[in-house]
């Protein structure tokens, strides 16, 4: 079930919201919790190319998260997909920010899947069709000091 | 004649003196054990003789992750039993997280496991680490001389004190609480289970490399001390600059109350902890 809360403040009429929150233990259903854990659940040595619509950018502790609609072939359904990022504070320090993606951007993504098959990820690459921006996420990369 | 002889108050004080000359965090007035005293442009002053370690310091994460095995934890044989299960479940791509409940990280994992930055602050008689982790915890280590109290309220971070040896900060924890873990990543680790206590030697190891050697010692969950190092690098770009860490907060969902407030509204989360994906 898709949570409308996905969907977020500014795509959202206010008395949709209000619905949202009031009937919130019925329509939250399925929003991802981030509490911090291992990412052992996903599969590292497999690697996920889709390209996706942006439907929210959440950014938030302990851990980001990128909702994405998958943009399917001809006859096949949308699938909603979450991809987990490390916490805002060390995206910012890779060059990132709460306004990295914007609700609609066209994005080719590369993932490391969820190893139960369900719709999920961690995330790995991601580039911005309409400016061919590259975003990355991986801090082993930035592991030395006077980054800058 | 009041002032025919020495002041024992002022002899004190010189010597007092005299020590801090060689050790700039001892302290530099006599107090009693219930006050501490205000601090004096003196004390502000010695705060320069410490080595610098101002900045934002990331940790080496792939070296956190390479001592897994270089420094292995010397687990007695009814804590390895258990890690062994961990190791598998991790292995199988379906862990147990240690810490999703948002309890703080603790001594000594905070120090183990963090990926996320850290900076000190020196001021008189203490130095203070500010993490950003852990909904943005911190350790007080008092360099005042002080002792750990006899009898300490266990604590997730514990009671920490700490005397410089040369340009090493030499620090030593007790008074944990026994649930906290000893953990080598998010989802293996146990509860130190009773009397951790543990020694840092915090100190560069080059002029932008801060290592943490760090001696845990837990006798009901391991054979004999167990021996380690943390390495963060120093950053001084803004962009580096520690932010707001609140673990919970991913807990929860923007909302709006029946009143038009912005709310968060609680998201529910798995029993694992792990992410809920939107199906298959």
């Amino acid at each position: 079930m898709i949570s409308t809360t996905y969907e977020g403040a500014h795509v959202k009429s206010l008395p949709t919201l209000r619905l949202a929150a009031v009937l919130s233990g019925v329509l939250l259903a399925g929003v991802p919790a981030f509490a911090h854990h291992s990412f052992a659940m996903f599969d590292f040595a497999n690697t996920t190319k889709m390209p996706a619509t942006v439907k929210e950018f959440r950014w938030t502790n302990p851990h980001v998260t990128l909702l994405v609609v998958s943009m399917p072939k001809p006859g096949e359904p949308e699938e909603l997909w979450s991809l987990e990022l490390t916490s805002p504070g060390n995206l910012t320090r890779l060059g990132w920010s709460r306004k990295s993606f914007a609700t609609g951007d066209r994005v080719d993504l590369e993932f490391n899947p969820l190893r139960d098959g369900k719709h999920g990820g961690a995330f790995k690459k991601a580039t911005i069709v309409a400016t061919g921006q590259v975003l990355t996420s991986n801090l082993r990369e930035a592991e030395r000091p006077d980054l800058k | 004649m009041r002032h025919a002889a020495p002041d024992c108050s002022v002899i004190a004080a010189a010597m007092i003196a005299a020590l801090s000359l060689v050790w700039p965090s001892a302290p530099v007035r006599a107090a009693d054990a219930g006050s501490n005293p205000s601090p004096q442009a003196k004390d502000w002053a010695d705060l320069a003789k410490l080595p610098d370690w101002s900045g934002v310091w990331t940790p080496n994460v792939s070296d956190q992750d390479a001592r897994i095995k270089s420094d292995p934890v010397p687990w007695n044989t009814q804590a390895a039993a258990q890690i062994q299960r961990l190791v598998a479940a991790e292995k199988a791509g379906t862990p147990k997280g240690l810490f999703i409940n948002c309890l703080p990280e603790s001594m000594p994992s905070w120090m183990l496991i963090t990926h996320n930055a850290l900076e000190f602050l020196f001021t008189p008689g203490r130095v203070t680490l500010l993490g950003e982790s852990d909904g943005n915890r911190l350790r007080r280590i008092y360099t005042d001389g002080r002792a750990h109290p006899a009898d300490p309220d266990p604590t997730f971070h514990g009671h920490s004190i700490g005397h410089w040896e040369g340009d090493t900060l030499v620090v030593d924890t007790v008074g944990v609480l026994p649930q906290t873990y000893i953990a080598v990543d998010e989802a293996v680790g146990l509860p130190n289970n009773g009397d951790l206590h543990v020694i840092e030697r915090i100190h560069l190891a080059a002029p932008n490399v801060l290592h943490d050697d760090l001696e845990i010692i837990a006798p009901h969950v391991l054979t004999k001390p167990w021996h380690t190092t943390r390495i963060y690098f120093r950053q001084r770009s803004r962009k580096y600059d520690i932010v707001e860490g609140v673990c919970l907060q991913g807990s929860f969902s923007d909302g709006v109350d029946e009143a038009g407030n912005a709310v968060f509204v609680p998201a529910p989360q798995t029993e694992d902890g792990n992410l809920v994906p939107p199906g298959k």
